[in-house]
């Protein structure tokens, strides 16, 4: 069975009243890049996971979950 | 944090290489043409056409492997060259290898009934990979920037 990495970021975002141009700069990286992850285009490193959970401000495993 | 300006500069630098992606692979298929229309030919300015095709090749190929932008600062450089953008690229390089050795298996299928020179089978073989690699980036890059 597929198997994918859901997300809430858009979510998460929405709350803080982020943009994802905003987003990406907290992070580090480009709003493509976030908007890629957003959509579930790109599976992100476990480095820019851990990154996006830290600039919206919850656990790794509340912003993330496998999808089957 | 970076400055603000470093974002901008990264996603300006970003846009215009989406941009530009697809042009450059027209002016290398072009350029193609203009050496297989004077194929065989010695004059300076046969020379200067195959210099011509030699030295954007390399670029082009330095430009994949490293993400271009040499002229911007190395911070908006490593911006710009984000996570989702080395995958990209990435990827890229892969259908390039991909095309070049399709390309190469065509040519040398073609090569039993047609004698083929060396340097026009490294032409075809080169241009096919890096257009296919231009060409995948830059529809990559422009998925990932339309808003979902």
């Amino acid at each position: 069975m597929a198997e994918r990495l859901a997300n809430r970021i858009k979510e998460k975002r929405g709350e803080l009243g982020l943009t994802q141009a905003e987003l990406a700069e907290r992070v580090g990286v480009t709003r493509k890049t976030v908007n890629t992850v957003e959509n579930g285009v790109f599976v992100p490193s476990a480095l820019l996971a851990l990154k996006l959970a830290e600039a919206l401000n919850v656990p790794v495993e509340e912003l993330f979950r496998i999808e089957r | 944090m970076a400055e603000q300006s470093d974002f901008e500069a990264a996603e300006r630098l970003s846009a215009r290489r989406t941009r530009m992606l697809p042009m450059l692979a027209i002016l290398l298929i072009t350029q193609q043409g203009a050496f297989f229309a004077s194929s065989g030919g010695d004059r300076t300015v046969d020379h200067v056409k195959v210099s011509a095709w030699l030295v954007m090749s390399a670029v082009i190929l330095l430009a994949l492997l490293t993400g271009g932008g040499w002229i911007y600062p190395k911070r908006v450089r490593d911006l710009a060259n984000d996570e989702g953008t080395q995958v990209n690229r990435l990827k890229a390089l892969r259908t390039g290898f991909v095309a070049s050795m399709v390309a190469c298996l065509a040519l040398y299928f073609l090569s039993f009934f047609e004698q083929i020179q060396v340097r026009e089978a490294i032409h075809i073989v080169t241009t096919a990979g890096l257009a296919a690699a231009l060409v995948s980036f830059a529809f990559m890059e422009r998925r990932a920037a339309r808003d979902g």
